[in-house]
């Protein structure tokens, strides 16, 4: 599909902020106008990486679970981690993908949650994994900002 | 707009009783007021065989809006503040009857000539910045100085003991997220817990907390005169550290903390705070209301992306700041946290 979504996108953000917006007498819906466009901008960058950035966060959760199952004592979570970690990721579609990152993250709350509270051995590490995937996870989804100089 | 234009000259005919031929006009909608509809507006009239010409704002309840709030408590904070010296609007009217305009509203004076510094602008304030700095901290710190019951700030406002500000604000916060969160929130959750298993010294004194003080939510002048301090819809009584945590959280900088909100160094910042409050920032008890601040910012955007998503509110306002500002958030919590996680461990 060509012209690529994301030079749509980042062209409409530029007709809108230097076409559209001068030409608005309403304060109010010149600075609709400017948001509409910057979520564009941010859009041009998100449609191309939406699946990529989902199914890595997935599959690193799932990993993180099958080294966690091995660990934790807990029967009913090791069993909840084991088959987490057994899932195979499925359609590509970024809806089915959320779908399986909200299911996923929710599980991660819990592991999260039972390892602070744990004084076992691997605990410490485990909890550092835990860190190193969210501190990754919160920075691959970072959100580009127009600059405005 | 013609319509509301006629509708505030009856209200303000209703409340100036005084006055005759009472017009409305150049009414124009506000952008960025998500939490309320915000109107500039000129009002004329006729009192005393003088015509008299007098810009206002209004500030209307929305439908649904980012922060759920009740539009008395704003109103209080320009009426405690307005005598005092610092730069408030006056404020005129508060009116709760919805036969007027549908919905509660407020009237005060409109602080003409000025502008506000975009947080998403990495230099807000350009040339101004070191000036403008030096009043915004100043201002903060003597709201912190301000006795809120000598100014009756406090007659309207739930009491808080020193050791349980913490408690009840983070209680708040938390109770937005469950109520509103679309999906699961892995740094928020975090970030409840070690508040909750480190909690803060007791507050050194009860102070008026602003709740939303920060780059963006004050009106500076051509000369970098700090002339007005808006947006006080989420003001309560509570520990002064907490609107120092928030002015200096990284979302209004760019994610710089060095220089909070575009403005001075953080040093400097917190030096002019602690001589205008007389009050001591200390940093252990800072850094928790830096986290809770982060989180309370977290609380807010999921609340928004709720309105924008569910279709209560489709202003475009809520949809960006679910996106960017939940994005922002996420990542200066996660950060903070890993590094807190592996300070308890080592």
């Amino acid at each position: 599909m060509k012209p690529d979504v994301g030079t749509v996108m980042q062209g409409f953000f530029g007709t809108l902020l230097g076409d559209v917006a001068p030409h608005l007498n309403a304060e109010y819906s010149m600075g609709n106008v400017g948001i509409m466009g910057m979520m564009m901008f941010m859009t041009a960058e998100e449609y191309d990486r939406a699946a990529d950035i989902r199914a890595a966060e997935n599959a690193e959760m799932r990993s993180l679970f099958s080294h966690a199952a091995a660990l934790v004592t807990d029967d009913a979570l090791k069993k909840k981690l084991a088959a987490a970690a057994s899932e195979k990721e499925g359609s590509l579609r970024v809806t089915a993908l959320n779908a399986r990152n909200a299911a996923l993250a929710a599980l991660l709350i819990e592991l999260q949650t039972h390892v602070e509270a744990s004084d076992a051995s691997w605990a410490s590490a485990l909890e550092a994994r835990i860190w190193d995937h969210l501190v990754a996870a919160t920075e691959r989804r970072k959100l580009p900002l127009p600059s405005f100089g | 707009m013609e319509d509301l234009a006629r509708r505030v000259a009856a209200y303000l005919a209703h409340r100036m009783p005084q006055a005759s031929n009472i017009e409305v006009s150049r009414v124009s909608r506000i952008h960025g007021g998500a939490s309320r509809e915000t109107f500039r507006l000129h009002a004329s009239w006729e009192e005393g065989g003088a015509k008299v010409e007098r810009p206002l704002i209004l500030r209307r309840d929305p439908v649904a809006s980012l922060i759920e709030t009740e539009r008395d408590l704003e109103y209080n904070a320009y009426r405690a503040f307005h005598p005092t010296g610092l730069p408030v609007p006056e404020p005129l009217y508060l009116e709760t009857d919805l036969s007027w305009l549908d919905r509660p509203f407020f009237v005060m004076e409109q602080i003409e000539g000025c502008q506000a510094g975009s947080a998403f602008n990495a230099e807000p304030y350009g040339e101004f910045a070191e000036k403008i700095g030096q009043q915004f901290w100043t201002h903060l710190g003597h709201i912190a100085a301000a006795d809120p019951h000598g100014i009756g700030f406090a007659e309207n406002m739930e009491p808080v003991a020193p050791d349980e500000c913490w408690k009840r604000e983070l209680e708040k916060w938390e109770k937005v997220i469950d109520e509103d969160e679309l999906e699961p929130q892995p740094v928020a959750r975090a970030a409840i817990r070690w508040l909750k298993r480190n909690p803060p010294s007791p507050a050194e004194k009860i102070s008026v907390v602003h709740g939303d003080y920060r780059t963006g939510n004050f009106l500076f002048d051509a000369e970098g005169n700090i002339r007005a301090i808006l947006d006080w819809e989420m003001c309560h009584l509570g520990d002064p550290l907490e609107d120092v945590a928030w002015a200096a959280d990284p979302l209004w900088a760019h994610e710089r903390p060095e220089r909070p909100g575009g403005m001075i160094a953080r040093d400097e910042a917190i030096r002019l705070w602690e001589e205008a409050s007389g009050l001591k920032a200390d940093p252990v008890r800072l850094r928790w209301w830096e986290i809770f601040n982060s989180l309370k910012g977290l609380a807010i955007w999921i609340s928004a992306g709720k309105e924008y998503q569910t279709g209560a509110n489709r202003d475009p306002v809520l949809a960006f700041s679910s996106w960017y500002c939940t994005d922002v958030h996420n990542r200066v919590l996660a950060r903070r946290l890993a590094e807190l996680s592996e300070e308890g461990r080592a």
